[in-house]
C-alpha cells in the first residue's frame, strides 16, 4: 500500500514537471538543436545540413533574433549510431530552452529517437529520412521536408500521364525492395489515372544483358519505357540496348541514373532525350535559392544537395517559434502546433511546403530531368497533384 | 500470339549471341574436366580478367574518344592480348595451384580452384576497384554502320562480330583437336592420362596446353562480352562462370562438342523463355531443363557414357 502511494506520488510529480517545465519566457533564451552524424562516414552531408541551418539562424539573428533574443544553434552528434542518437535526444529534451530540432537525417536514428522526442513534444523536422513507416506510428512531433520513398511512385505516374502524355507504358523493375516498391506504387498510380495498357516485367541487376526482355518490350510498342534499376551502369546498358533494338519509346530512368559519368557518358549518345526522376532539386535553377547558394558557397564551399532542405527546415522551425513567442513566452506544445499548421510555405525548394496530418510533406516532391548534351536539364517538379 | 512470333527472330539472334559466349566459357571448363577430372572454379575469373584486359587495351588505344589506329586492328589486338593474358593466368594457376595437388584427392583440387577464384577476384578488386568500367565503343564503329535490319530483326555490328568470332574460334579448336598431332595427344590424355604417358605423350605439356587454350577462349569471351554489353567489373566472372559451367554439364562435361551445343542451347533457352514467360522465370527454365537432362541422361546431351574406372 505504502509502495503504491510512493509510486503514484512519483508519477504525479513527473507529470507535473513534464507539463510545467517546457514553458518559459522568451527572454531566458532560445535554443534550436541539430541532430545528425557530424563525424564518421556521413560527416560531409550532415555538416552541409548543419551549415545550411546555421545560415538560416544567422539570418534570423542578423534581423534581431526573435523578440530581440538571439537564437542559439546546438549541434548533437550521433556519429550514425542509434545509441548515441538516443543520448543526443535525451540531451536536447533535457534542455528547457530547446524548442525544436532539425534532423535526424537518417531513418534508423529517427526511428530510435521517435519516442524520446515524441514524449517531450519536441518538434523534429528531418531533411532526409525517407522511410515511410516513420510517420505511420502516430507521433505528432515528427515532420519532414523531404518526400517519402513511396511518394515518388505516384509522382512518376503523374509525370508519365501529364507530362509525357503516354497511353501505353512498359515498366521494367529490378527485383530488389526499393525498385519493386517503386514499380508497385507507379503501376497503382497509372491505373488510378486511367492508363490500362501496361506491361510489367522484371530484370536482374548487374546482368549486363537486357536484350531478351527489351525485345519483348519492343513488341509491346509502348510510348514510355520506365526502367527501374538501382545503379547508373545498369541504366546505361538499358538505354543503350533499347536504342540498339530500335525501341522508340521515351526512356525514363530512376534517380540512380542521374549520374553524368556512368549514365550519360557511358551510354555514348543513347541517353540523349531520356528522362530521370530525382529526390533533390537542381538548386541552381531556382531563383529564390540564389541568395542562400551564394552565402553557402562563400562560407562553406561546394554544395551537394543535402543543404537546401535543411535551410528550409530551420526557417520553418524558426517561423513557428517566432509565432509562439508573440505573447512573450514559448512552450514546446505551441511550437509544435504552429509547425503542424505550416501551409503553402514559400521557401527555396521551388514549391510551396505544406505538412499533412501525419507530418509528411504533402504530395511529396519529385524532380524530373531530361538528358541534354552532357548534362541533366531540370524539367518539372511533381508534388502529388 | 502474333506478338510472340514477331519477336521470335530477334530472340533467336539474342540467344545465339549469348549462347556463343556461354559456349566459349563452357569449353574451358569441359577441357580441363576431360583431362584432370576437376572443376576449375577459377575459370569465371579468367573470363573476367579477359574482359578487363580488353578494356585496358581499348582504353590505352583511345585518346579523346578517338581510337589511334584502324578499328579492326584495335579489336584484333584487344582479343589477342586478352587471350594471351587469360591464357597466362590459366597456366600460372595450373602450375602453382593445381599441379602440386595432381595426385591428391579430387576434393583438394576443387578447394584449391575455389581459392584461386577468390584470390583472382580480390586481386582485381584491389587493383581495379569495384567501379564498373565502360567500353567506349562508339569510336570503333561508325554510327551508320552500327545496326542493320533484316525484316524487323535488328542485327548490331557487335552481335554479328561476336557470333562470327565465337564460331570461328570453335571451328579452329575443332580442327586442332581432330586434325593435328597435338590434338591426338590431347584426346589420348583425356581418355587415359597414364596410358597416354606410357605411350610417350608428354602429359604435363598437354595439361599446360589445355589450360592455355581453355583460358584463352575464356579471355576471348570476356572481351567479346565487353564489346557487346560495354561493361566489365570485378564480379562478372561469378555469373558467367556459373552459366558456362551449366552449359558444360548440359552438353556433357568432358565433351568439347557438348560444351558448344550446351552453351548455345542455354543461350537460346534463356531468350526464348523470356518471350513466352515473365522474365523472372528465365533462369528457372534454364535450370529446369538442366535438371531434366541430368535425370534422363546423366552424362549430358553429347557426353559419353563411360564406365567407372576401377
Amino acid at each position: 500500500m505504502k509502495k503504491t502511494i510512493h509510486v503514484s506520488l512519483f508519477l504525479a510529480a513527473v507529470v507535473c514537471l513534464s507539463g510545467l517545465a517546457h514553458s518559459a519566457p522568451v527572454s531566458k533564451g532560445i535554443h534550436v538543436g541539430n541532430a545528425g552524424a557530424f563525424t564518421g562516414d556521413a560527416a560531409a552531408p550532415c555538416n552541409e545540413i548543419f551549415n545550411s541551418a546555421q545560415i538560416a539562424v544567422d539570418e534570423w539573428n542578423a534581423r534581431g533574433g526573435i523578440q530581440g533574443v538571439k537564437i542559439e544553434h546546438v549541434m548533437g552528434d550521433d556519429a550514425m549510431d542509434p545509441a548515441q542518437g538516443v543520448n543526443v535526444a535525451h540531451k536536447f529534451v533535457a534542455d528547457d530552452l530547446m524548442y525544436g530540432v532539425v534532423g535526424p537525417p537518417m531513418s534508423h536514428i529517427a526511428q530510435a529517437t521517435l519516442k524520446i522526442y515524441g514524449s517531450a513534444d519536441l518538434v523534429t523536422i528531418t531533411t532526409a529520412a525517407s522511410k515511410p513507416e516513420l510517420t505511420e506510428q502516430g507521433y505528432k512531433h515528427f515532420f519532414r521536408v523531404n518526400a517519402r520513398n513511396d511518394a515518388h511512385g505516384w509522382n512518376s505516374a503523374l509525370f508519365i500521364k501529364n507530362y509525357l502524355k503516354a497511353k501505353r507504358v512498359a515498366v521494367l523493375n529490378e527485383k530488389v525492395a526499393y525498385c519493386e516498391n517503386m514499380s508497385k506504387e507507379t503501376l497503382a498510380g497509372l491505373e488510378k489515372l486511367g492508363i490500362t495498357d501496361i506491361m510489367q516485367e522484371t530484370i536482374v541487376g548487374g546482368a549486363k544483358d537486357y536484350s531478351p526482355v527489351l525485345t519483348k518490350v519492343k513488341a509491346f510498342k509502348p510510348d514510355v519505357l520506365f526502367f527501374i534499376a538501382t545503379t547508373a551502369p545498369d541504366q546505361a546498358i538499358g538505354v543503350r540496348q533499347a536504342k540498339e533494338l530500335g525501341i522508340d519509346a521515351v526512356f525514363f530512368g530512376t534517380e540512380g541514373a542521374r549520374d553524368k559519368k556512368d549514365f550519360i557518358e557511358a551510354s555514348e549518345g543513347a541517353a540523349q532525350g531520356a528522362y530521370v526522376y530525382h529526390f533533390a532539386p537542381d538548386i541552381y535553377s531556382i531563383p529564390e535559392a540564389a541568395d542562400y547558394v551564394r552565402k553557402y558557397e562563400n562560407q562553406y564551399g561546394v554544395l551537394s544537395g543535402f543543404g537546401p532542405p535543411a535551410y528550409e527546415a530551420m526557417n520553418i522551425l524558426l517561423s513557428a517559434i517566432d509565432k509562439a513567442a508573440q505573447d512573450g513566452d514559448i512552450s514546446r506544445k505551441e511550437v509544435l502546433q504552429y509547425v503542424s499548421q505550416t501551409h503553402g510555405y514559400q521557401g527555396i525548394l521551388g514549391f510551396p511546403i505544406t505538412f499533412d496530418p501525419k507530418g509528411d510533406l504533402a504530395g511529396g516532391a519529385t524532380y524530373f530531368f531530361q538528358v541534354e548534351g552532357q548534362d541533366f536539364k531540370p524539367i518539372t517538379v511533381m508534388t502529388g497533384q | 500470339m502474333e506478338l510472340y512470333w514477331q519477336q521470335l527472330p530477334q530472340q533467336l539472334v539474342n540467344g545465339l549471341t549469348l549462347g556463343g559466349v556461354y559456349a566459349l566459357i563452357a569449353i574451358g571448363y569441359t577441357m580441363v574436366y576431360g583431362i584432370l577430372g576437376m572443376l576449375n572454379f577459377a575459370h569465371g575469373e579468367v573470363y573476367m580478367i579477359g574482359g578487363f584486359t580488353g578494356w585496358w587495351v581499348l582504353h590505352l588505344l583511345t585518346r579523346n574518344n578517338e581510337i589511334l589506329m584502324n578499328a579492326a586492328l584495335v579489336i584484333a589486338l584487344m582479343l589477342i592480348i586478352a587471350m594471351g593474358v587469360s591464357g597466362l593466368v590459366g597456366i600460372m594457376a595450373e602450375r602453382l595451384a593445381y599441379r602440386p595437388l595432381r595426385n591428391a584427392p579430387r576434393m583438394n583440387l576443387l578447394l584449391s580452384a575455389l581459392g584461386v577464384s577468390i584470390f583472382l577476384q580480390n586481386l582485381i578488386l584491389t587493383y581495379q576497384g569495384a567501379k564498373v568500367r565502360t567500353f567506349h565503343i562508339a569510336s570503333l564503329i561508325p554510327e551508320s554502320f552500327r545496326v542493320f535490319h533484316i525484316g524487323s530483326t535488328v542485327f548490331s555490328f557487335m552481335r554479328t562480330l561476336v557470333i562470327a568470332v565465337t564460331f570461328l574460334l570453335m571451328a579452329l579448336l575443332t580442327i586442332l583437336i581432330k586434325k593435328t598431332k597435338v590434338g591426338k595427344a590431347m584426346r589420348a590424355t583425356a581418355q587415359d592420362i597414364e596410358a597416354a604417358a606410357f605411350m610417350g605423350v608428354d602429359v604435363d605439356r598437354i595439361v599446360v596446353l589445355v589450360f592455355l587454350i581453355g583460358s584463352a577462349l575464356g579471355g576471348a569471351a570476356g572481351t567479346l562480352v565487353g564489346l557487346l554489353f560495354t561493361q566489365v567489373d570485378y564480379y562478372v566472372g561469378f555469373q558467367a562462370g556459373l552459366k558456362g559451367f551449366t552449359a558444360a554439364v548440359l552438353g556433357g562435361i568432358g565433351s568439347i562438342y557438348g560444351a558448344m551445343l550446351g552453351g548455345i542451347l542455354l543461350g537460346l533457352t534463356e531468350s526464348l523463355a523470356v518471350t513466352f514467360l515473365p522474365a523472372a522465370y528465365k533462369d528457372v527454365v534454364a535450370f529446369v531443363i538442366l535438371i531434366t537432362v541430368l535425370i534422363v541422361r546423366p552424362w549430358g546431351l553429347v557426353g559419353e557414357r563411360i564406365p567407372e574406372k576401377v
